[in-house]
Formats: C-alpha cells, structure tokens, sequence
C-alpha cells in the first residue's frame, strides 16, 4: 500500500491539465428500481484492487460493493485481481488484459491506477473505465470518489462527547488532501460538542501496516488520549485503543466487529450504490465519463451502527444529525463553513461562506483544533 | 554409533555433467508443476486448467507476449548487471538501489538537465544518465570494499535504503508534480524523452538493451582478458595476486559495470513504461535480479531464458486470479516453487547425495584386538 | 597407544606405533614434519580412528568415536588453529564444549571456575572479554582452561610454543610444569631440542611414521636428538643422484640477490629475520629447514606475494624489492607454490583457462582486449604435451586432475617462458612417483638451460639430488649453508635444529667441507 493509492476526486484544474472532459456532479440517486438487463450474454465487469480483498479496509469496502454488484445483476460477471501493485508495468498490464480479456466495465480502485488506466483507456475505446479517487477522465474514463467527511463529522460529534481527557488521537497515512480533509471535517464535530477537546495526529507513512498503525496508537494513548480514530486500513489502531480501555473511531468497515467494547462508529463505504449506477447506466447507454462525487444522501458514504457505549442522549443527537445528513439538509459544504479559523487562529472561511469544491479538494491546511504539522 | 544423518554429505561432484545441465533444470520444472499441480487441485482447480491460463495469458496471445516482454526487460537487465558482480564473487545485492538511482539521475535529465531537448539528444542522455547513475551507485560499495575490505553485500543493501528513500523524497518533495494535489510523483516527461515502442504494444527499446547487453557480457566474458581476470578473481584471490591482476581496479570496473546495468534498467523503465518518477517503480527488480542470476547459472544466455521464463510466470500468475478466480496469492506461491525445484536440481547437478560409509565395526574390532 | 597405524591414500602417517605416557610426566613428541606426530596425536585425542592398534587409558582399552568422546575419557587437544568463537566471550566459549552442565547456560559459576583454575595454574584470562579481543597466548589459555573445565586430565599440545612469543611460550612452559606437578599427563609436540630439553621429562622421537626412540633429557642432548630425528642410513646417499649434470653446467652471474630480508608471517610475528642469500644462473639452491621456519614467508616475499619488512630482492640485477608480483613474473621469475591448488592454479577453472595464468595478457593469446580463443587452445595443447599432463581435454576443471598432473600443468606453465629464476616450494609434496620424476627432469633441465633455482623442501632427499649447495633456515635466519655435494647429513640435521657449532663435533666433522656460517 502506499500513498499514491487514492486521492481526490475532480477538480476544473484538472481539466487543464488533462485536456479531458470533466463533469462535476454533487451527487446521484441510488438507484433503487434497478432493473437488470435481461437475457443475452452477461457482461464481464473488472475490479482491480490494491491489496488482499480479505484486508478489512479499504479493498475489502470495495469488494463488498464487487458482490453487491453481483447479487443485484445476475446478468453480470464480475472478475477481479487483488494485490495489484501500483507501479505502470504491472497495473496497466493487468488493466489492459481485462480489457483484452473482454471486461465491458473496468474499476480501478487506487489513486495509483489513475494514468495507466487512461494510457489503457485509449486503446480500447469501447470499453468503459471508472478509476476510483482520481482526477483524470477521457471519453471512456469516468471517476468516483465520496465525501466520507460527511460521517466523519458525525463520528466527530460522538468522539467530542466521548473524551474524558480532551485528547483525541488520530492515526493517519499520509499528508494528502483526501485525509487532511477528513481529519478537518472530524475536527469540524469534535469541537462542535467540545470546544476543549484537541486532536491530535500522527503520521504512518502507510495505509496498510497493522504493526505500524498499532504502535503509532499506542504512542498517541501514551500522550494522553482516550480517543483513537483513524484514516488507515486495518482494524490496528482501534486494537490498541481496545488493549488500553480506550474509545475509538474505525474507517471503511465497521470495526466494531473487531473491537466491540472500543469502537464507538465507524466511517464506511457503500461502493456498491455507485457501482450497480454505474453498470446499469453502461447497459441503458446513458453512461457519460463524469466525475461523481457522492455523499450520505446518495448512500455512498454511512457512518457504522453506534457502539453500546454511547450514551442514549448522544445517540440521539447523533442520529438526528444522521437523519440531517441522509435528507440532504446537512452535506459537505454545511460541515465547511465558516467561521473556520486555522491552527493559528486566523479565520480561512468567513461567517455564511463554504468552502468550494475546488477548496476542498487541494485542502492542505488544518483547522483550529488540529495538533500536528503538515509536513511540506 | 555416528547418527545415521550424519553419513549422508552432499559432496561436490568434480564437473558438472553437460546432459545433466539440461536435463535436472527440465526436470525441476516438471515436478514442480507437479507439486503446484497438487496445491491448485487442493484449492478445487484443475490444475491443467490453470497451467492453460497461464500459459496463454503469458504467451497465448500477442498482448500477453508483449507484456511478458515488457516485464523481461527490467528482470534481464538487473539480473545480467548483479551477474557480472556476482562472476568476481562479489555480493551487489544493491541492484534495487541501483536501479532506482538510473532512474533518478534520468528523470532528472527528462525535467531538469535538458527538458527541452529533442528525442534524439535527450534519450541518449537520459541512457547515459542512467548508466552514470546506476555505476556511481555500485562504485561507492565497490571503493569501500577495494580500498577498506567493507562487505559490500551489506552496504549494497544499505543503499538500496538510501536509493529508496531519496526517491520516495523526491516525489514528496522537491519534484513532486505542482499539478497533482499533493500526490508524489513527478510531472510526465515530455514525450520526447519517452523510449520509443518496439511494436504497438508496450514493448520498448529497453529489451533491445538487455539484449545486446547480454551478448556484449558473453563476448566480455568468453572472450575477453578483462573477462578472464573477473572469472580467475571470482574463484581465487590468491591466484589473482599471483598472477599479478589488478585486484582493487578491477572490483571497481566490475561494481560499476553492475550497477550501470541495473541502472540501466531503472533508466529504461521510468522512461519506457511510466514517463515519470514514482513511488514504488520497481517491485523488487533488484532483489527478483539475484534469483534470475543464479538461475540463469551467471550466463548471459542463461539470464536471457530465466528473466523470460520468470517474466512468463509473473505475466500468466495473474491470470489464475482473473480468469480462475483463485486467491492472488496462488500464482507468487507457484513462482516458488518452480524456484525452489530449479535451485534445488541445481544443486544436484553440482553436488551428488554419498553415504559415507562408517568404519566397519567387524574392522574396528578385529584391529582393538 | 600400542601398535597404532593411520594410512592416508597411499601414505603410511603412522605404522604400528607404540606410545606411552604417564600421570605426572610432561611428555614430549618431536620428529620432523610428516613423521606422523600430528597424526598419532590426532589419534589419541579422537579426531582419526587408527586404521589398526589399540588406546588405553589408565588401564581401561578404549576407542573414541569423536574428539568428545575422547574429552568424556579425559583426553583434549589444544590445536595450533584454536577453535574458538570469536564474537563470544572466554566463558562463552567454554560453555559451548560443556553439553554436560546443563540446559541453563551458567556463566557466572563457569567464570568463577575460569578465575579459580587461571589462578591455580598460571593461566589468567578475563571470563568476560570476547575472544577477539584477546592475543594468540591468551587464546591458547582458553584453550587449555576449557579442557581442564571439561575434565581432561591428558593434555596434548600441538607444537604450542610455535605461535607464542617468548615471554608467553615461557609462562605456558612452566603451566605445563604445574600441570604435572598436579598428576596430569601432559603430552606436546615440538620441533624446539632446546624447549624439549628443558621442559620433557621424557622424549619420544619419530621418524617416518615410527617411533624412533624414547629418551630421557639427561640420556641425551640436542646433537643426539637432531640425529635420532634425521638420522638415517647414510648409504641411501652415496651416490649424489644428480651428480652428472651438476658437472657439466658452469655457475652464471647472480641472477637472484636477497639481502637482509626482512618479513612478518601471517600471524603477525616476524618470520625472516634478516636473510642473505645468492642464486647464480645455472645453479640450484637448496632451501632446508624445519617447517614453519620462514620458509613460505621467504618464496613469497621473492616472488612480490608478501611485502618486505626490511631489506632487499634483486633479480638480474634489477631491485624487485616490493615491486609487485606481477613486476617480479615479468622480469622472468617462475614461482612454483607451496600450496597449488590455493594460490597457483584454480582448481573450479578449467585447464586452459589455468595454462594462460601467466601469458594472457601478451600476444599471441591476446591481440587488444581479446583473447585468441585459437592461440590459447594451441598454448594449452603444447604445455600439456610438452609435459606429459594426463587430463582428458582443455575444458576439464583442474580440479579434478590428479596431484600429479595438476602440479605438472603448473610447472608447465611457469617454465613456459624459459624463466632465468625459478621459485619452487615443495614442488612434488603430494605427487606420485612418476609425477615426482617428472618434475624432477624438468627442473634439471631447466638448470642446464642456466635457470637459477630456488627450491624450498622439507625432503632432504629431493634436496641433495637437485641441488648444487643447501642452505639451511631456523627461526627466519639462514644458519649455514653446505655444499649439497657429499653433504654430511648429520650436521643438516643439526642446523635444522638451530645447532650452529656443528664443527665442534670432533673427528668425523674434520673432513667434511666447512659450514658457511651467516646472519
């Protein structure tokens, strides 16, 4: 696993750079009534993952939406390679042979895939690709990508209420938009419900080191916090966090399976919500090369059933900012707006003002409450 | 009485027999395709089905020969440049860094040093480039063993670390593409620094190196005196001496020269295949490149089949999962096992099991008396 | 040990040896090299099994299946190459011999052993430094101290001073002394009379795989022990083999000039200490000594294998002093190594890729950076033809060529170029008979050619039928030179021994040609 595995979703900058099409799109009904094509040949659907689909993460969210997928249309096939490393030989030659192999759709799921998934796209232009936390598109290239900020801020709220000590810890990969975003967005409900509390973050380096993950939590419990959340993809830190008695907040699973008595929610993905989309316009024709950005009202991102710890006052508050959420009435530009002031107190969005798809999408700055440096 | 293990000893045989040659490595492949055969079937395949897909997702159609192809190049190249140290007995296990280091001072030709340059100044730069990059990498453990007597095999593996990290620096840092929203990597090299394509397929000039590299490293080494004093030093650093060979230069050329090779590969990789400088370039050329030597006997030739053979294996290993839909992690555990049948026939063609026999008790009594 | 025999291959080591030894007695084995010392000691302490003839210990007949069988019957070695471990520490060390004390690694009641034992015997030695740390005295005390920890109460040194330095051989001399003093039976190797004189209390002598004599210190004295350890049937010799063509051959200018040469051995210690010497062209001089007496320091040093610690090498007049192997092969000098499978041929190459060691750098086998595949298969060709080496192609490894063959491809190759001096060490240790004659022809006629030849032997025989004078080394210096012609073989074998006033000895010295003394 490594950093370039995943990113961001389209920004109009891109577009120059690209030269290619972009739409950006606020979100996308999920598409209930589904109706699988009937008879005929079934068609072939690739997922190229990044790591073991047994991972507990972020490859095993996507395979969960792969099998979803699967039971929804029977008259698809899905086929997958897993543990595909994100160097250009080795993922455009295995993105070029489902191609070859006569993939009607193509998913790569890592940042990483994102230009040998266009280099590929070119030469098969009949076939549809959807690189996953991308920006680049083509005439046959679409992206999808979620804003997870959304149960993030509301894990936020119940970690703000949690914390005994006002120290929250957060385990982190790297120093990217895609996490300071959701690092900011949990702080945002932090200190919603707690003006005291702080979050504290350390970087891993890794998205996928349970060792490292652990320890990095173990160091942050040592400092003081009782807290852990997370942006990586094992279970690792909510472990530690469960070793020690503490709280935790999970990420891409629900963790609470693993850690029943430590985890207070989790952050996750409902992939399978853009995927059926997604095939299902590809066999109406109505499939365009966008760039979908889906959130809580679309149910592409959900916050994790709450832990039995979790008081029932909390709970409720958090449920009903869920409900906020699911009806559209809370989003992404809600949870940034201002007044938000930076770790140094000045203010970077003004009372009234949210923030922009183009701000949020290349943030590369803390908001007050954040301990920890962005390492330039 | 001695234990019975202890009587077996496996004892060099004088010289190795020329069918044997041939036919212990055939028949290392068979058996184990055989035990893999068992594995697969274990897991609910068939296992001839599952060879067929590998077999034709390698080799069995134009796309699957060119990515083999492709996946040779940085696999002969390596594997030739860790051959020409390992010939001297010198222990380069620093391909990796090596080869990272190519393709660092190359991407830098491709940004920085000439980015306006045409193709036909700005690849040859780039070439040298890597080859500079690669040897000066070899050269550092190369002088601290010739002048200091510092185990290369540790600092080779040192610096690879240190190659890596400086990568992973650079695109994080200092050449992190501007336009890329904090994603490592560096910018695309303009196209004129791109290698040019074999065939339409992904197929670039890098294999036509490793290729001619190999037959330059058979002249050198059969035919040349430089050839002849690396082989002599290989096997005897007494009779070096005596024979009055220039020991320290010689550990320098032959640390250069392996280190521009793999550099060579990292060279022809950046600019072949991704056009830019990232994380996790290589998965591992540099170590895979020991293996591909040793299997390969250290021969050119050699090198040539196994960086080809294995090419296949890496290529036709992902087809299990993506048409047989087996766990990934069938296809490097079948790699194994084809290595560790290969390396163990290569042992029986070297050495043969003896049962020596313990003096005979009848023969010991008979003499206490 | 009674009627013991040890044949290795066709070499009888030992035939049918009889051995004593007693509690309380420092026993001492001297003989020269390959008179089976080593190999009876070996035998005792469990390494060889005796191929015939029996052990006993203190009454009790035993057999020892390995060097710890023989420790559980009280029988240990100290080696001249000490087997320790040098990353871990004395006490470490000890322990690893110890299987018997016990799961649990006890270093601090075998350190307090170390201390107790070191004390009482003259050893001391830190338990807790790491071997590598210590020098080669301290070494050889774990030695000792790990055989008395493990219950040893035979002790058997091979040659135990030859590594020390003074200061430590004397102190280790009087920790044997103790030990006997204790009861202990204490049996040691050496080449040293003077050190066997004074420290034995009894002597066995060997000679050629037999036990020669054994003798008291007040019986005898060095002169007799030189000639018990030499000491043969001079009728073998009465008849100078090679007397014919050492008449027809005039003695040339000095093709080969030592002067002063100074070196240090592997070890460290200083190994030539100031060596004179002159070979003429045309001329054979004969190198005799004890092994281990600079020797192998002195052939190569000449040859620019060993840097000089002082002093100086001419070769036809031109000073090679540390010039370089490489310098000293191109002015024309042929060296034929002591070890040749080591440093002279590479035994995993094969046999043309050995026979071009030499030239491969000069046309015709090379023309630029190529070598001529051709010229170097017909230079192959001639040295095996023109010396009769039995290989069955060019592309046979030399290692699996006979000892015979392989040292004939060498001499083959180093007389190739008509060298005007020749270094040979040893040059037919371990060769055949035939193999033996050959190398003999052809070193005969290279000194007809007018080759000046350096040949270092222990074999007194090949010395006297090659050589024109022979000179003697002991302790890094040349003690006397002699005439090889006629040549009293009981003063040879008293300068070996470091006896330098051979001509004190009365009567039968008188008419034997003068000892030149020098150093």
């Amino acid at each position: 696993m490594t950093i370039t595995r995943r990113a961001l979703v389209g920004s109009l900058s891109a577009l120059a750079l690209s030269g290619a099409t972009v739409t950006v799109r606020g979100g996308l009904a999920a598409t209930q009534e589904a109706t699988p094509a009937g008879g005929g040949e079934p068609i072939k659907v690739a997922f190229i993952y990044v790591s073991p689909v047994g991972d507990l993460g972020w490859t095993w969210a996507h395979d969960q939406g792969r099998i979803a997928l699967q039971e929804a249309m029977p008259n698809v096939e899905t086929v997958f390679q897993e543990s595909v490393p994100e160097n250009p030989a080795d993922a455009e030659r295995v993105i070029r042979q489902f191609a070859e192999d006569g993939a009607r759709i193509i998913f790569t799921t890592s940042f990483g895939y994102m230009d040998p998934t266009i280099n590929v796209a070119e030469s098969y232009p009949e076939t549809v690709f959807v690189h996953i936390s991308g920006f680049k598109t083509a005439a046959n290239v679409g992206t999808g990508f979620g804003k997870i900020e959304e149960p993030r801020y509301v894990s936020g709220l119940i970690a703000g209420e949690m914390t005994e000590s006002n120290q929250i810890g957060y385990v982190a990969a790297f120093p990217i938009p895609e996490v300071i975003r959701g690092i900011n967005g949990f702080t945002l409900g932090v200190r919603e419900t707690n003006p005291e509390a702080t979050v504290r973050v350390v970087w891993t380096s890794t998205w996928f080191d349970p060792q490292k993950e652990r320890q990095a939590a173990e160091a942050l419990l040592d400092g003081g916090a009782d807290v852990i959340a997370q942006h990586q993809d094992t279970p690792g830190p909510q472990q530690a966090a469960a070793a020690r008695g503490a709280f935790g907040v999970g990420y891409n699973a629900d963790m609470g399976t693993i850690a029943p008595d430590a985890v207070l929610t989790s952050p996750i993905w409902h992939w399978e919500v853009f995927y059926i989309d997604t095939v299902q316009k590809v066999l109406d024709g109505t499939w365009e090369p966008t760039q979908y950005w889906g959130g809580w009202q679309d149910g592409l991102v959900d916050l994790a059933p709450i832990g039995p710890m979790v008081p029932e006052d909390v709970r409720a508050m958090a449920e009903a900012e869920i409900d906020r959420f699911k009806s559209g009435e809370a989003t992404i530009y809600t949870v940034f707006t201002g007044p938000i002031n930076d770790q140094s107190g000045q203010e970077r969005v003004p009372t009234g003002t949210a923030m922009t798809d183009e701000e949020l999408l290349g943030m590369n700055w803390f908001v007050e409450g954040v301990e920890g440096e962005i390492p330039s | 009485m001695a234990d019975v293990l202890g009587r077996w000893r496996l004892e060099r045989l004088p010289s190795p027999s020329r069918l044997g040659a041939v036919l212990v490595p055939a028949a290392s492949i068979l058996l184990a395709l055989v035990a893999g055969g068992l594995i697969v079937a274990l897991a609910g395949q068939n296992p001839l089905a599952v060879y067929g897909a590998m077999l034709a997702g390698a080799l069995g159609s134009r796309n699957g020969l060119a990515e083999t192809l492709v996946k040779t190049t940085p696999l002969l190249l390596t594997g030739l440049g860790v051959a020409v140290a390992f010939r001297m007995r010198l222990w380069n296990i620093g391909g990796e860094g090596q080869f990272y280091l190519g393709a660092i001072v190359a991407t830098w030709i491709a940004l920085f040093g000439l980015p306006d340059a045409g193709g036909w100044a700005l690849v040859p730069a780039m070439i040298a480039a890597g080859l500079l990059g690669g040897a000066l990498w070899g050269l550092i453990p190369g002088a601290l063993r010739a002048y200091l007597g510092a185990n290369e095999t540790i600092v080779t593996l040192m610096l690879n670390y240190v190659a890596i990290l400086l990568a992973d620096w650079l695109v994080h840092g200092p050449w992190k593409d501007p336009q890329a929203f904090g994603f490592p990597g560096t910018p695309r090299f303009s196209s004129a620094a791109a290698l040019p394509a074999l065939a339409p397929t992904r197929v670039h000039l890098g294999l036509l190196f490793g290729v001619t590299a190999a037959a330059v490293l058979w002249v050198l080494f059969r035919r040349t005196r430089w050839g002849y004093e690396i082989g002599v030093m290989g096997e005897s650093d007494r009779a070096a001496r005596y024979a009055g060979m220039p020991t320290r230069r010689t550990i320098l050329l032959v640390m250069a020269l392996s280190g521009a090779l793999c550099g060579l590969a990292g060279m022809s990789e950046v600019a072949g295949i991704g056009q830019q400088l990232q994380r996790n370039l290589s998965p591992g050329y540099g170590y895979t490149a020991i293996i591909v030597a040793w299997v390969g006997r250290l021969h050119p030739g050699g090198i040539v089949v196994v960086a080809f053979v294995l090419a296949a294996l890496l290529v036709g290993g992902d087809q299990i999962q993506m048409s047989m839909g087996l766990p990934a992690a069938i296809a490097p555990m079948l790699q194994g096992i084809v290595l560790f049948f290969l390396l163990g026939g290569e042992l029986l063609t070297r050495y043969r099991l003896v049962r020596h026999p313990a003096p005979s008790d009848a023969a010991a009594t008979g003499a206490g008396t | 040990m009674r009627s013991v025999s040890k044949h290795f291959g066709p070499t009888v080591a030992n035939d049918a040896v009889d051995f004593a030894a007693s509690w309380g007695e420092v026993h001492a084995l001297i003989g020269e090299n390959g008179a089976g010392k080593s190999t009876l000691m070996s035998i005792l302490a469990g390494l060889y099994r005796p191929d015939a003839g029996t052990l006993g210990v203190a009454g009790e007949p035993v057999r020892f299946r390995s060097p710890r069988d023989a420790i559980r019957h009280g029988v240990g070695m100290v080696y001249q190459h000490f087997m320790l471990v040098e990353p871990f520490t004395v006490a470490e060390n000890v322990l690893l011999g110890a299987r018997d004390r016990g799961v649990v690694l006890d270093t601090r009641s075998v350190e307090a052993d170390l201390s107790r034992l070191g004390e009482r015997y003259g050893l001391a030695v830190d338990p807790r430094a790491p071997v590598w740390h210590l020098g080669v005295g301290e070494r050889q005390r774990v030695e000792v101290l790990r055989l008395l920890l493990l219950g040893a109460r035979i002790l058997v040194f091979d040659e135990p001073t030859a590594v020390l330095t003074p200061q430590e051989a004397r102190s280790l001399i009087a920790t044997l002394r103790a030990l006997a003093a204790e009861g202990f039976c204490v049996v040691f190797i050496s080449h040293k009379l003077d050190e066997v004189l004074a420290v034995a209390d009894r002597i066995t002598v060997m000679r050629r795989g037999r036990v020669a004599a054994t003798t008291t210190p007040a019986e005898t004295d060095r002169r007799a022990l030189a000639r018990m350890m030499v000491g043969r049937e001079l009728a073998a010799f009465v008849e100078h083999p090679a007397e014919e063509p050492h008449e027809t051959v005039p003695a040339g200018n000095v093709a080969l000039r030592v002067r002063g040469l100074r070196a240090r051995g592997d070890n460290g210690l200083e190994a030539l200490a100031g060596v004179d010497l002159e070979v003429r062209a045309g001329e054979t001089l004969g190198i005799a000594g004890v092994a281990g007496n600079g020797q192998r320091e002195l052939a190569e040093t000449i040859v620019g294998l060993r840097p000089t610690a002082g002093g100086s090498v001419h070769i036809g007049g031109r000073d090679l002093t540390d010039k370089g192997c490489s310098a000293v092969a191109r002015t024309g000098v042929a060296h034929i190594p002591e070890d040749r499978l080591a440093t002279g041929l590479v035994g995993s190459l094969d046999v043309s890729e050995n026979a071009i060691l030499r030239d491969y750098r000069r046309p015709p086998l090379a023309r630029g950076p190529f070598l001529v595949g051709r010229a170097v298969a017909a230079f192959t060709d001639r040295l095996i033809h023109g010396h009769d080496v039995k290989t069955p192609s060019r592309w046979a490894k030399v290692r699996t060529l006979s000892g015979g063959n392989q040292q004939k491809l060498l001499l083959a190759r180093e007389l190739a170029g008509d060298p005007a001096v020749i270094v040979a060490v040893h040059p037919t240790r371990g060769v055949d008979i035939g193999a033996t004659e050959a190398i003999h022809g052809s070193l005969r006629a290279q000194r007809c050619r007018g080759a000046a030849t350096l040949l270092i032997g222990e074999d007194l025989d090949e010395l006297l039928a090659l050589c024109d004078r022979i000179a003697v080394l002991y302790e890094g210096r040349v003690v006397g030179e002699l005439p090889a012609r006629g040549a009293d073989l009981e003063r040879l074998g008293l300068l070996m021994a470091g006896i330098q006033e051979a001509t004190a000895s009365g009567a039968t010295a008188a008419d034997r040609p003068p000892v030149v003394l020098r150093g």
